[in-house]
């Protein structure tokens, strides 16, 4: 007992010691001062604009108009701005056309990638290694490229300016990210928990559906909402495939340069928003979809 | 059970490798097919006035023909709406002959004046025109087919009265006859393919209904007054944004690996521009650089300036350049940053430690032991970033309009979608592919060559 306490009182004795211990903790507490400095500045970089936009989309169409603009935000506070972008031609049928676009995307895209992302992450077989390289370049490629081709062959077989042909393209563009991204998730579940239900009794069948789908369940919620915000998103494709049906992104960019600045502003948050809340619901995934990239 | 298995995983990928196969693969083909093959170059001059019979010659678009006699051929229906497509119709009529006897057979439209017909509009009765001209038959010849070359049923007298029981469209097919390479072809080919001059019997190939391979198309793409400034913007933006959203992404990376209190909240913040659509942060940017947005009424409140000044026009394209940059570092920094927060979540922590243990400053920790470890994930998110970089597009016209500043990804929107060209809009996709995949290439490379130069 006692020389427990007598070795503490040695090291602090030491007057070196201590002051090297001083000065390291004034060192790291210096570091998290700074590091906390550059983090807000950094936030405050990002913020601020969302900020600005937002104010002016939640204000009156002529305080929009005035100049020079007041920092301050939202006063007077009025729905009127948004209420007249969003009673604006072809704003209201190109909200649903997006919203059915990303829906039929996120379903084809979750329904494909996620067997594939279960094979990735629990199979070593032949063509693996090529599989997911492919998988990675298909993610890197550029959608103009798609685009284009796409349009003519829809356009050839009669299928253009659909919301169904638009998804389709837009279920091959998130599909490799799905892919990866379900991979990760399954990847995080250890297959012990699965062979453990197996030697239990469990069929295979009933292993996945009562081990290791719970499990997953929520990642790959994740992996549909990241799906739906692409598709969400999506400008250039949707500006070439559609004509009558744009989606809203489509219709917005269509209307962009005869439009007054209240439509414009209010416009650019309202397509803001839905990144706001599905980052937030997906921010403990955000790392999934490249943590199992480099491996 | 161990063979079975081994079938599992490729059963599961099937569905993906099916999808990206019909939906990314091939449009990819199809892509540069269209940059490169002309689908209608070439004029197929048939032998005789039908789809079957064999081939005369092939002449290409634009050939100046002579048309030498024409005869009317079965169409499909949905073709019918074909621009340049004459059309005759025969009516299937029957009646009395000039001989007394009954006949039913075939006879053009030119012979018959229809007298009746149905509230839809089908024909049910008629008489045979008289024939004007002097010195011909004055009887109307019937055929057994709808075609004069057919055999001859009968004849019918002028103003008999025929009732008509079918109606049939046909597509009217030109005898044409051209000079290729100083030789004289001669063939049949169908009318929707051929504009006719008047009434003289001349004409040119409209269209074709053959492919030709062709650099006219990339040949157009680089003489467009926007190909130049479209490359040249494209490359400019990609050399200034890349590197300082690097610097930016692994600041950003680093202070979320400190794992201070609230650093959670801090990679929320962070992740936010990842899920914006270009299009918001390019209106975002505009609504900073606008003539009377937000720089100016800080400017303004601030005594700095007293009257706005003018960011976004024809004459200070500096100020869109720096606007654009701007747009960007702010939309697409957080990708790397997530890329980097990976790798970096790779790297062992005792590494990290030993090195502050040894006396590393922060500087030399990330200069010669953190940069070194991520440059796996640095390669991903710089192969990644540039190619993003080449598809630059809603930022641009947001903030530009498109015009002022143009990128190669809105020329390709412009080539498609205001001139109605997709082929030279596809060999804009294909020259952007094929940036993409030689900047990969280079980056692939370089750091495998600097591997084994250390190594």
């Amino acid at each position: 007992m006692t020389t427990a306490i007598e070795v503490p009182q040695v090291v602090q004795a030491s007057p070196e010691v201590k002051a090297l211990h001083r000065k390291m903790l004034a060192r790291q507490r210096r570091g998290r001062l700074v590091t906390y400095a550059v983090g807000i500045l950094i936030a405050l970089w990002i913020l601020i604009p969302i900020f600005f936009i937002g104010s002016m989309a939640f204000t009156t169409p002529a305080e929009v108009r005035t100049f020079p603009k007041s920092v301050l935000p939202f006063i007077p506070f009025s729905l009127d701005t948004m209420r007249f972008f969003l009673n604006s031609e072809g704003i209201l049928s190109g909200v649903i056309n997006s919203v059915v676009v990303a829906v039929i995307t996120l379903l084809l895209s979750t329904l494909i990638a996620a067997p594939a992302g279960y094979a990735l992450s629990r199979y070593i077989f032949p063509g693996r290694n090529f599989y997911r390289l492919s998988i990675l370049a298909v993610r890197a490629f550029p959608i103009v490229i798609l685009a284009i081709p796409l349009a003519v062959v829809f356009l050839n077989i009669g299928f253009y300016d659909s919301v169904y042909s638009l998804a389709l393209m837009h279920t091959a563009l998130t599909l490799p990210t799905t892919v990866l991204v379900v991979g990760s998730v399954f990847a995080s579940i250890p297959y012990e928990l699965e062979e453990a239900a197996m030697v239990f009794g469990c069929t295979p069948m009933k292993a996945f559906r009562y081990v290791v789908l719970p499990l997953v369940l929520p990642g790959i919620a994740a992996a549909a909402i990241f799906t739906f915000v692409m598709s969400w998103n999506e400008v250039f494709a949707a500006s070439v495939l559609t004509i009558q049906n744009r989606t809203l992104p489509a219709q917005v960019l269509y209307a962009l340069s005869q439009s007054s600045e209240p439509y414009q502003f209010a416009g650019g948050f309202f397509m803001l928003v839905p990144a706001l809340i599905f980052i937030f619901l997906i921010r403990r995934y955000l790392f999934n979809m490249w943590g199992q990239v480099s491996k | 059970m161990k063979r079975k298995r081994q079938w599992a995983p490729y059963i599961l990928i099937l569905p993906s490798v099916i999808y990206l196969a019909i939906f990314f693969a091939w449009p990819m083909v199809q892509a540069l097919k269209l940059a490169i093959w002309d689908s209608d170059g070439l004029l197929t001059l048939r032998a005789d006035a039908s789809q079957e019979s064999s081939i005369a010659a092939r002449i290409p678009q634009g050939t100046a023909v002579e048309i030498l006699g024409q005869q009317g051929n079965l169409v499909a229906e949905d073709q019918l709406g074909q621009a340049n497509i004459i059309t005759e119709r025969w009516f299937n009529i029957s009646g009395t002959g000039a001989d007394g006897s009954p006949i039913q057979g075939w006879a053009t439209e030119s012979r018959i004046r229809v007298r009746e017909e149905t509230s839809a509009g089908t024909p049910t009765r008629g008489t045979v025109r008289r024939k004007l001209a002097a010195n011909v038959d004055p009887l109307t010849n019937i055929y057994t087919e709808p075609n004069v070359k057919s055999q001859i049923v009968g004849k019918l007298e002028p103003n008999a009265t025929v009732s008509i029981n079918q109606t049939t469209i046909l597509e009217v097919w030109y005898q044409l006859s051209s000079t290729q390479n100083g030789k004289s072809v001669e063939g049949w080919a169908p009318s929707r393919f051929i504009q006719v001059f008047g009434d003289e019997p001349r004409g040119r190939v409209e269209r074709g209904n053959a492919g030709l391979f062709t650099t006219e198309f990339i040949t157009k793409m680089v003489n467009d007054r926007f190909f130049l400034p479209a490359l040249e913007t494209t490359l400019l933006l990609m050399v200034i944004i890349i590197p300082v959203q690097f610097v930016l992404a692994i600041v950003m990376a680093l202070v979320i690996q400190a794992r201070l209190r609230g650093h959670s909240l801090l990679l929320y913040i962070f992740a936010i521009p990842l899920g914006v659509s270009d299009l918001a942060v390019g209106i975002v940017w505009f609504s900073i650089f606008t003539q009377s947005g937000f720089l100016n009424s800080i400017l303004i409140n601030l005594g700095l300036i007293s009257t706005p000044l003018t960011f976004l026009s024809a004459e200070t394209r500096q100020w869109i350049i720096v606007a654009i940059f701007l747009a960007e570092v702010w939309r697409a920094t957080s990708i790397v940053m997530i890329i980097i927060v990976s790798g970096l979540q790779a790297i062992p922590q005792e590494v990290l430690e030993a090195a502050e243990l040894f006396g590393a400053n922060l500087w030399q920790r990330i200069r010669h032991v953190i940069l070194p470890l991520l440059k796996p994930s640095l390669q991903v998110a710089l192969i990644l970033r540039t190619i993003l970089a080449l598809q630059v597009f809603a930022v641009v016209i947001a903030l530009s309009g498109g015009d002022v500043v143009t990128v190669l990804a809105n020329e390709t929107y412009r080539q498609y979608y205001d001139f109605r060209n997709p082929n030279v809009a596809a060999s804009y996709a294909g020259l952007i592919l094929l940036l993409s995949m030689v900047s990969a290439i280079i980056y692939l490379r370089l750091v495998r060559t600097q591997e084994e130069a250390t190594s």
